[in-house]
C-alpha cells in the first residue's frame, strides 16, 4: 500500500498511468493501432515533438518561458537548408552551423533577460519577432528544396523497419538531459535556480550563467528539433516552428512541470509527448476531424494543469 | 506635474518619435502623406489600436491574454454565421459578435479566478480551444456575402482621408480613459491589479473584477475583428493567422510602448493608443521605403526590444532624481 502512495508522488506514475491507459483504448476500439507502420508514424511524431517539449521544459525549470522556441528553430532550419544548397556546405558542416544559430539565438534571450531585467515573456516576444522576422528576410518565405540526399535518406531511414532513424538523436538529447538534470552540478543549480533565485544567489550560484546556459541548451535542443523536421520533411520549409508554442508548452505541463520553476521531469516530459502523440493519432484513426485536435490539445492543457494543482494541494508525507 | 516630468513621460515621448518619423517617412518616401497613404494608414490603425486596447484591458489585472486573436476571430465568424447561416439583420449581428466576445472573455475570467492558475497558461489553452472550435464549426470557410454596409463602412472617408473605423476607435479609447479614472469600476480594477489582497480587504471584490476585465478584453478583441471585416469585406477565419497569433506582437506593442506595467495596476489609454499608432506608422513607413515586407517583422521586434529599454532607463533616472 505504502509502495502505491510512494509510486502515486513520483512524477512519471501518473503520465504512465494515462498513456497505458490511452494506449490500450485506442487500441480496443482500433485493430491497425499498434501495426508496425502504425507505431513508426507515431515515434515520428515523438521524436519531433520531444525535443520541441524539451526545449520549453529547461526554461520552465527555472521558471521562465520562451515563446521563440518556434522562431529558433524555424531559423535553424532554414540555416541548415539554406547552407547545402546556397553554399554547398556538406551535411555535418550545415548541422554545426545551424546548432551554432540555436545556441547563439538562445544566448541571446538569455543575456537580454539578465543584463535587462526585463521579463523572459517580454524579450522572448521581442526576439521571437527578430528571428521570424530574420527568417522570412532571409528565404523571402520561399523554401530550400536542393537537401543533399544523404539527408533524406537520414530523414526516412528506420532501424529493423520499425523505429526511425530520427528518433536516435531525441533518445540521446533525453538521456543527456536525464543525467545533466539529476547528476550533474550544473543541472541542480538550474532546478535551484528555479525554486528560489534568490537563495541560489546566496548560496554562490551563478544565476546568471545559469540563465544564459539554459537558454543556449533550449535554443540548440529547438535548432535540433528544427534539423529533423529538414531532413523529415525533405525541404525547408520558413514555417517550421510556427505551431510549436502550444506543443512545446502541452508536454511538460502535462508532466507535471511546476510553471513556477523549480520541478521538471524528463521522463514524465516524454510521457506528455506519447500521451499527445497518442490522442492525435486516434484522433485520425477514428477519421475524427483534424480541426478538433487543436481543441482536445487545449482542453489537455487545462485539464493537466488542474489536475496538477490538486497534486499539489495533498498533504505530503513519506518520500516525496 | 513638474515640467521635467512631463517631458520625461512615456506620452510625449511617443509623440515625439510619431513627428520624427512623419518627418522621416514623409521626406523619404514618396506618396506616404498623400490622402490615400494617410486614409490607409488610419484605418489599419484603427484596428492595431482596438488590438492593443484589448490586450491593456487585461494587463490591468496583471495578467495577459494570449487568445486575442482566437476570441476576436470567433466572435467575427459568429457574426457572420448569424448574417449568413441565420439571417439576423447585420446591426444584431453585431451586437452578437460582440456578445460572443464577452462570453469567451467570461470564459477565461472565470478559468483564472475559479483555478488560481496564471492567465498565460490558461489562455493559451483556450486560445487552441477557441480557434479550433470555430475552424471545425465554419469548415474554415469564410463569409463572402455580407450586407455592403459592412464594405462600404470600411471604404468610407471624411474629410477626403479620415476612415470612420479610427474615429469608432478613439470614441473607444475615450471611454476607456472616463472609464479606468472616473467611474467605481475602473478604479476597482486598477486597485484589484495593484493590490489584490489589499483591495479584497478593502471590500473590493478582486475576482469579480478580473472576470470583468477578461469580458472587456473580449469585446475589444471582437471590435477590432468587426472592423477587419469591414475592411475586407469578408470574415475570414486566417484573418489573424494560425490560432491568432499574428495578432499577439501587436497586441502587446501597443501598451508596452505605452507605459502600461505589465506587473498590473496601472494603465495608459492614452500611451496605448500613441504606441499602437507609431507601430502602425512604422509598419506603413517602412513598406514605403521598400526595405523589403519581409524584413519589417524584425523592426518590429527591435522597437519592442529598444522600448522597453528605454523605458527602464527612463524610470531610473525619474526614481534617482526622486520624480517617480
Amino acid at each position: 500500500m505504502s509502495r502505491i502512495s510512494q509510486l502515486s508522488r513520483t512524477d512519471w506514475f501518473g503520465p504512465l498511468l494515462a498513456t497505458l491507459l490511452a494506449i490500450l483504448v485506442v487500441r480496443g476500439f482500433s485493430e491497425t493501432f499498434l501495426s508496425p507502420y502504425n507505431i513508426q508514424i507515431l515515434l515520428l511524431a515523438i521524436a519531433v515533438n520531444a525535443l520541441i517539449a524539451f526545449s520549453q521544459m529547461v526554461i520552465i525549470a527555472i521558471g521562465q518561458m520562451n515563446l521563440s522556441v518556434g522562431a529558433i528553430g524555424g531559423l535553424a532550419a532554414i540555416t541548415f537548408a539554406g547552407a547545402m544548397e546556397v553554399w554547398g556546405l556538406p551535411a555535418p558542416l550545415a548541422v554545426m552551423l545551424a546548432l551554432g544559430v540555436g545556441a547563439a539565438c538562445g544566448a541571446m534571450n538569455g543575456a537580454l533577460i539578465r543584463i535587462t531585467g526585463i521579463s523572459a515573456f517580454v524579450i522572448t516576444l521581442a526576439t521571437l519577432s527578430i528571428f521570424k522576422g530574420i527568417n522570412l528576410g532571409l528565404t523571402e518565405a520561399q523554401p530550400f528544396y536542393g537537401i543533399p540526399e544523404g539527408v533524406k535518406a537520414f530523414g526516412n531511414a528506420t532501424i529493423l523497419g520499425i523505429v526511425p532513424l530520427i528518433f536516435v538523436p531525441t533518445l540521446l538529447v533525453s538521456i543527456a538531459l536525464w543525467y545533466m538534470l539529476r547528476r550533474l552540478p550544473v543541472g541542480r543549480f538550474i532546478l535551484a535556480v528555479g525554486s528560489n533565485e534568490h537563495a541560489a544567489e546566496l548560496s554562490g550560484i551563478s544565476v546568471t550563467a545559469t540563465v544564459v546556459i539554459v537558454h543556449v541548451l533550449s535554443g540548440v535542443i529547438a535548432a535540433i528539433a528544427g534539423i529533423l523536421l529538414v531532413a523529415r520533411l525533405e525541404i525547408g520549409q520558413p514555417s517550421i516552428g510556427d505551431d510549436w508554442l502550444i506543443l512545446s508548452f502541452a508536454a511538460p505541463v502535462i508532466g507535471g512541470a511546476v510553471l513556477a520553476g523549480g520541478h521538471v521531469s524528463v521522463s514524465a516530459t516524454l510521457l506528455g509527448v506519447v500521451i499527445v502523440a497518442v490522442i492525435t493519432q486516434a484522433l485520425v484513426l477514428f477519421s475524427i476531424d483534424p480541426f478538433l485536435v487543436q481543441v482536445v490539445l487545449g482542453a489537455m492543457i487545462l485539464a493537466a494543469v488542474g489536475l496538477n494543482r490538486l497534486r499539489a494541494h495533498q498533504p505530503v508525507s513519506g518520500a516525496g | 506635474m513638474s515640467r521635467t516630468r512631463f517631458f520625461l513621460s512615456n506620452e510625449f515621448g511617443l509623440v515625439l518619435l510619431i513627428a520624427v518619423f512623419a518627418a522621416i517617412f514623409g521626406l523619404a518616401a514618396t506618396g506616404f502623406l498623400s490622402p490615400f497613404n494617410l486614409f490607409t494608414l488610419g484605418r489599419n490603425a484603427a484596428v492595431n489600436i482596438m488590438i492593443g486596447l484589448s490586450m491593456m484591458s487585461v494587463i490591468v489585472t496583471g495578467g495577459l491574454n494570449l487568445a486575442i486573436g482566437a476570441m476576436g476571430v470567433s466572435a467575427a465568424m459568429f457574426a457572420g454565421w448569424l448574417i449568413e447561416g441565420v439571417g439576423v439583420p447585420w446591426p444584431l449581428a453585431l451586437a452578437g459578435g460582440l456578445a460572443c466576445g464577452a462570453g469567451l472573455g467570461f470564459i477565461n475570467g472565470a478559468t483564472v479566478v475559479r483555478s488560481g492558475l496564471h492567465s498565460f497558461i490558461i489562455t493559451l489553452a483556450t486560445m487552441s480551444i477557441f480557434f479550433g472550435v470555430m475552424i471545425f464549426l465554419t469548415r474554415a470557410e469564410s463569409y463572402r456575402d455580407l450586407p455592403a454596409v459592412f464594405s462600404d463602412f470600411g471604404r468610407m472617408k471624411f474629410a477626403g482621408y479620415v476612415s470612420p473605423l479610427l474615429l469608432v476607435t478613439l470614441a473607444t479609447a475615450l471611454v476607456l480613459a472616463w472609464l479606468y479614472r472616473r467611474t467605481v469600476t475602473g478604479r476597482e480594477m486598477l486597485a484589484a491589479g495593484a493590490q489584490p489582497g489589499a483591495a479584497e480587504l478593502s471590500g473590493i471584490r478582486v475576482g469579480r473584477m478580473v472576470i470583468l476585465c477578461h469580458m472587456l478584453s473580449g469585446v475589444l478583441a471582437a471590435m477590432a475583428a468587426l472592423m477587419l471585416v469591414a475592411r475586407n469585406g469578408a470574415a475570414i477565419p486566417s484573418m489573424a493567422g494560425q490560432l491568432g497569433q499574428d495578432w499577439l506582437l501587436l497586441a502587446f506593442l501597443g501598451p508596452v510602448l505605452g507605459g502600461t506595467l505589465l506587473q498590473g495596476g496601472k494603465v495608459s489609454v492614452l500611451g496605448t493608443v500613441l504606441g499602437a499608432f507609431l507601430v502602425t506608422m512604422l509598419q506603413s513607413g517602412l513598406l514605403m521605403l521598400q526595405i523589403g515586407a519581409f524584413w519589417v517583422q524584425t523592426f518590429l521586434g527591435l522597437m519592442l526590444l529598444i522600448a522597453v529599454l528605454l523605458d527602464k532607463a527612463r524610470r531610473a533616472y525619474l526614481a534617482r532624481r526622486n520624480l517617480a
